[in-house]
C-alpha cells in the first residue's frame, strides 16, 4: 500500500533530450529517509559524480518536498532546492517557503529532478500530467517578478506557481538565488546559478490533484490541535507581529549582532533596525506562506526619503543584518530597498552583504584601491554605495563581477592577505550569528553541511537561556554549562540533538519557525503525527527518527568527503577563533573550536582525526551503497 | 413579588453568513485546506469551496467566499431550478439531482467560488457546512468569520476604532521621537 502523504512519483526533466520521465518513489526510501532533504541527498550522491563542475551539464538540480508538504499540518508550505553548490563546490541546499512545494505535490510529484543542459533559454512547465519544456527566449533578462507575471499571463492562470531566476542567475553569480512568489528566496549556496547554467529561466507548476493521508480524521484532529499550539505560543505571537526582526534587539543585548564585517557584536544604530521601530513606521500588511498560522512575512512601504515608494515583503533579520549592521548602516529603508533588488535580480542577501562588507574592510585596510573598484571609495555606513555595489554584483558589471564570485574566491584573486577579511566557512559567507558570544553556533558554522550555516543546527536554547527547556531536552546533569553561551562544554551534545531534529524538519518538510525559539514542536510531536500521516509505524518511535536524521547528516558528510572535505575544513574564520570580541557583553570572548569538534565527531560516530564517518557508522546507517560510487571520478 | 410584567421586545434572529475582512488575510490558504479536508476527505485546494486570490505584486490577499449576495445570480441563471435560495438564511443551495451541469452558475457567480469538478463532473458549491463552516473555524487571523450582518457591522466598527486609536498613538509617538513618519 502506498504510504499516506506522498504523491509517490519522482519527475525527471531531461533538458538534453527535452523530455520527461516519471518514476515511482522507491518504497525503501520512505523508511530510510522520509522525504525532502533525505530523498534529495540520496539522488544527488547517486547521480552527480565526484568533482563534477557545479555549473556543468552533469550537475542536477532537485526540487524536493516531503510527506507533510501540502497538508493541513502547520507551516507545510516549505520546499527545498538542492544541488552541488557553485559557491562552495560542496553540498548545496536552500529551503524556501511560499507555495510552489504544495503545488508540485498537487500536480502529483514529490520530487522534481532537472538534468542536463538546454541549448537555449527554456522554462519547465508542469501542470498535472501536462509536462512541457518551453522556449523562454523572451523571458531571458527579465527580473524575477516580471518572469512570474509573464508566465502567469501566458498560461492565463494566476495560480501557476513560479520559481524564477533573475539576471544574477543568468550570469551565474555564484550566490544567485531562486525566487518564488516575488519575495520568497531560496537564497543560499547559489541554486539560481545552477538553473542559469542549465539555461532554465523558471519552473512553473500548477496542480489539481489531492493528497490523501493514512488516517484522515485523526490527522485533521492532530493538525488542528497543532495550529492551536502555534497560535497560543508566545514566541509565535511575537513572530506574527514583528517577523524575525525580534532578533535584532535580542542579538544586541547578548552582543551577537554582526557589525562592521563581524568585527564586533554590538551596533550603536541597532534601534532603527529593530521590530519595535520598524513595524509602526513601515509595515502595512502581514502575509504567510502556505498553511501557516504564524504568518511572519511583513509587507512594507516607504513613504518618504530617497527610497520613497518602495513596496516589498521582508527583509528578514538576516537581511537587516547584511545590509544594516554588517555594513554599519542604520536605516530600514536601505535594507528594504536592498531586499527588493536582491529579490528582483535573484541574489542571496546574506552573501551579497557579506561580500560588500569584505570589500569595504579590505579597502579600508588599503588592500584594494579605487582604481580596482571603478572609482568607488568604499566606506562603512554608506547606503547609496551599498545599493550601487549590489546592483553591480547582480549584473556582474565592473567591480561587482569580482565580488559575484563570492568572498572566498574574490579574496583569493585579490591576495595580499585580504583572506583574513573574507568571513566564510567552506566558501559560504557567515550568517548573522557570532560564535564568540554564542559558542554552539560556532560549532554549527564549522560543521554545517553547506558551510557557515545557521539553519542546520542553530541551538537557540542556550543562547536565550531557557533553563527548563535545556533540562528537559538534555538532562539536568548538563546544567548550568549547557545554557552558558561562553563555554564549550556540552555544546556538541546540544548541536547534535538540534541538528537531528532539524533533519527531520527538513525531511517532512516543515518550517524552521516551528522547531525553534524554543520549539513549538519536538521530535516527539513528529513521532506522534508521522504514523497517522503515513501509516508507517516505525516513524512512531523517536529512536527511529533519530537514526533517519543521523543517516541524512552522514550522507551529506559523505557527499562532502567525496569532494575532499575533512576535519581540516571544519574551521572558523580567525575573526572568531583568534580575535577576541572587542566590546559589549561578551568582551574578550573567542571560540575554542577543537574540544567541541572532538565531541561532535564522537557523538556522530565519525573519526576524530579525519572527521569522516567511520566504516562502522556507515554500516549502521545502511549507507554501504555509497562505496560503489566513491571511486566513480 | 413580580418585578417585571411586560413581555420582551421581539428580536428578529438574523441569518449568519461568511464575512470577510481582507485586511486580516495573510494568504495562508488554511481555509482551502480545511474546506477540502472536510468536504473531500483529502487535501486538495483545487476542490475547495472558497478561494484565496493572492496578489504577490501588491502584497495583498483576498479570500473569496460564497455570499453574502444581495441578489443571487446563480439562482436566477439556473435553467432547471436546481439552485435555490433559503428565504430565511438567504443561503443558496444546489440540488445535485436536478443539476444538468450546464455550468451557468459557475459563470454567473460574482465571487468565482462555484466551480466545476472536471474529474467527477459535478458542481462544487459551498453550503456553509450546514451552519458551522470549517473555513471560519480554521482561519488563524479571523479574516473569515461566520456571523450575522448585525454582528459584522459591530465588529467592523470596533476594528475601525481600534485602528484609529493605534494610529493616534503612533503619530504621538513618532512626533515625540522627532517627527519621522
Amino acid at each position: 500500500m502506498k504510504p499516506g502523504g506522498y504523491a509517490g512519483r519522482i519527475l525527471r526533466a531531461d533538458l538534453n533530450r527535452r523530455d520527461f520521465r516519471v518514476e515511482p518513489v522507491p518504497s525503501e526510501w520512505v523508511a530510510e529517509y522520509i522525504g525532502g532533504d533525505g530523498f534529495a541527498a540520496r539522488i544527488l550522491y547517486d547521480e552527480v559524480p565526484a568533482k563534477a563542475d557545479p555549473l556543468g551539464e552533469k550537475n542536477r538540480l532537485i526540487l524536493a518536498t516531503g510527506p507533510v508538504t501540502g497538508t493541513l499540518w502547520p507551516m507545510s508550505g516549505r520546499t527545498v532546492f538542492i544541488s552541488k553548490s557553485p559557491l562552495t563546490g560542496i553540498w548545496g541546499e536552500s529551503h524556501v517557503g511560499g507555495f510552489i512545494g504544495p503545488e508540485l505535490k498537487y500536480a502529483g510529484y514529490d520530487v522534481l529532478v532537472i538534468e542536463g543542459r538546454a541549448e537555449k533559454p527554456v522554462y519547465v512547465s508542469i501542470c498535472d500530467q501536462d509536462l512541457e519544456i518551453i522556449n523562454a527566449s523572451d523571458l531571458w533578462g527579465l527580473k524575477t517578478d516580471e518572469v512570474s507575471a509573464a508566465i502567469r499571463s501566458r498560461h492565463n492562470d494566476p495560480d501557476v506557481q513560479v520559481a524564477a531566476i533573475g539576471p544574477a542567475g543568468e550570469r551565474c553569480v555564484r550566490f544567485a538565488s531562486v525566487i518564488v512568489n516575488n519575495a520568497r528566496a531560496a537564497g543560499r549556496t547559489g541554486m539560481g546559478a545552477v538553473l542559469g547554467s542549465k539555461n532554465v529561466k523558471a519552473i512553473a507548476v500548477r496542480g489539481h490533484q489531492g493528497i490523501a493521508v493514512n488516517d484522515h480524521e485523526r490527522f485533521v484532529e492532530l493538525a488542528n490541535d497543532a495550529h492551536r499550539r502555534v497560535r497560543q505560543n508566545p514566541q509565535a505571537q511575537q513572530m506574527h507581529k514583528y517577523g524575525t526582526w525580534v532578533l535584532t534587539a535580542v542579538k544586541q543585548t547578548i552582543g551577537e549582532l554582526p557589525t562592521y564585517n563581524h568585527r564586533t557584536g554590538v551596533f550603536s544604530g541597532w534601534e532603527k533596525l529593530s521590530g519595535d521601530y520598524i513595524r509602526p513606521r513601515y509595515t502595512i500588511g502581514d502575509r504567510a506562506c502556505f498553511g501557516c498560522s504564524l504568518g511572519c512575512k511583513k509587507v512594507n512601504y516607504i513613504r518618504e526619503g530617497p527610497y520613497a515608494g518602495t513596496l516589498e515583503e521582508g527583509p528578514e533579520y538576516e537581511g537587516l543584518m547584511a545590509f544594516g549592521s554588517l555594513l554599519g548602516i542604520s536605516d530600514f529603508p536601505t535594507a528594504l530597498r536592498a531586499n527588493q533588488i536582491c529579490n528582483r535580480l535573484g541574489v542571496d542577501m546574506i552573501s551579497a552583504g557579506s561580500c560588500i562588507a569584505f570589500a569595504t574592510e579590505a579597502f579600508q585596510n588599503g588592500l584594494i584601491d579605487s582604481k580596482m573598484t571603478g572609482g568607488i571609495d568604499l566606506e562603512w555606513g554608506n547606503s547609496e554605495q551599498a545599493l550601487r555595489l549590489l546592483d553591480m554584483i547582480g549584473n556582474r558589471t565592473g567591480f561587482g563581477d569580482l565580488l559575484a564570485e563570492g568572498s572566498r574566491e574574490a579574496s583569493r584573486r585579490i591576495g595580499r592577505g585580504s583572506e583574513q577579511f573574507a568571513i566564510h566557512v567552506k566558501g559560504l559567507e557567515v550568517s548573522g550569528q557570532d560564535g564568540r558570544t554564542h559558542r554552539s553556533i560556532g560549532l554549527s558554522h564549522a560543521t554545517g553541511a553547506r558551510g557557515a550555516d545557521h539553519l542546520r543546527s542553530l541551538v537557540t536554547v542556550d543562547q536565550l537561556g531557557y533553563q527548563e527547556v535545556a533540562a528537559k531536552r538534555w538532562g539536568c546533569d548538563k546544567l548550568p554549562e549547557i545554557v552558558d553561551p561562553y563555554t564549550e562544554k556540552y555544546k556538541a551534545a546540544a548541536v547534535v540533538e538540534t541538528e537531528n531534529t532539524y533533519c527531520i524538519r527538513d525531511a517532512l518538510i516543515v518550517c524552521w519557525y516551528s522547531v525553534s525559539w524554543p520549539p513549538i514542536f519536538w521530535m516527539e510531536d513528529f513521532a506522534q503525527m508521522l504514523p497517522v500521516l503515513t501509516g508507517v509505524s516505525r516513524f512512531g518511535e523517536r529512536k527511529n527518527l533519530i537514526e533517519i536524521a543521523e543517516r541524512q547528516v552522514t550522507l551529506k558528510r559523505l557527499f562532502n568527503a567525496r569532494e575532499g572535505i575533512s576535519r581540516k575544513d571544519d574551521t572558523l574564520p580567525k575573526r572568531f577563533t583568534v580575535d577576541p570580541m572587542p566590546e559589549g557583553p561578551g568582551k574578550g570572548q573567542k571560540v575554542n573550536l577543537e574540544p567541541m569538534l572532538n565531541d561532535y565527531y564522537r557523538l556522530r560516530g565519525w573519526d576524530e582525526i579525519t572527521g569522516l564517518p567511520t566504516e562502522e557508522t556507515v554500516r549502521r546507517l545502511t549507507l554501504e551503497w555509497t562505496h560503489s560510487h566513491s571511486a566513480s571520478s | 413579588m413580580i418585578l417585571c410584567t411586560g413581555t420582551l421586545d421581539e428580536v428578529d434572529t438574523l441569518p449568519s453568513m461568511l464575512i470577510v475582512d481582507q485586511t486580516k488575510c495573510t494568504g495562508c490558504r488554511i481555509c482551502e485546506l480545511a474546506c477540502s479536508a472536510k468536504k473531500e476527505g483529502v487535501f486538495r485546494p483545487s476542490l475547495a469551496r472558497l478561494k484565496v486570490v493572492r496578489y504577490d505584486d501588491l502584497g495583498v490577499d483576498i479570500p473569496n467566499v460564497c455570499g453574502p449576495c444581495e441578489e443571487a445570480p446563480c439562482v436566477e441563471v439556473c435553467p432547471v431550478y436546481a439552485m435555490r435560495r433559503d428565504p430565511i438564511s438567504r443561503m443558496t443551495f444546489l440540488d445535485e439531482d436536478k443539476c444538468i451541469l450546464c455550468k451557468s452558475c459557475a459563470g454567473a457567480c460574482v465571487n468565482g467560488v462555484i466551480r466545476l469538478d472536471t474529474s467527477r463532473m459535478r458542481i462544487l458549491k459551498c453550503d456553509h457546512c450546514g451552519g458551522d463552516p470549517e473555513c471560519a473555524k480554521a482561519c488563524p487571523t479571523g479574516a473569515i468569520q461566520y456571523a450575522t450582518a448585525a454582528q459584522a457591522s459591530v465588529l467592523s466598527r470596533h476594528d475601525k476604532i481600534t485602528g484609529y486609536l493605534r494610529e493616534i498613538r503612533r503619530t504621538a509617538q513618532t512626533q515625540e521621537s522627532g517627527g519621522e513618519s
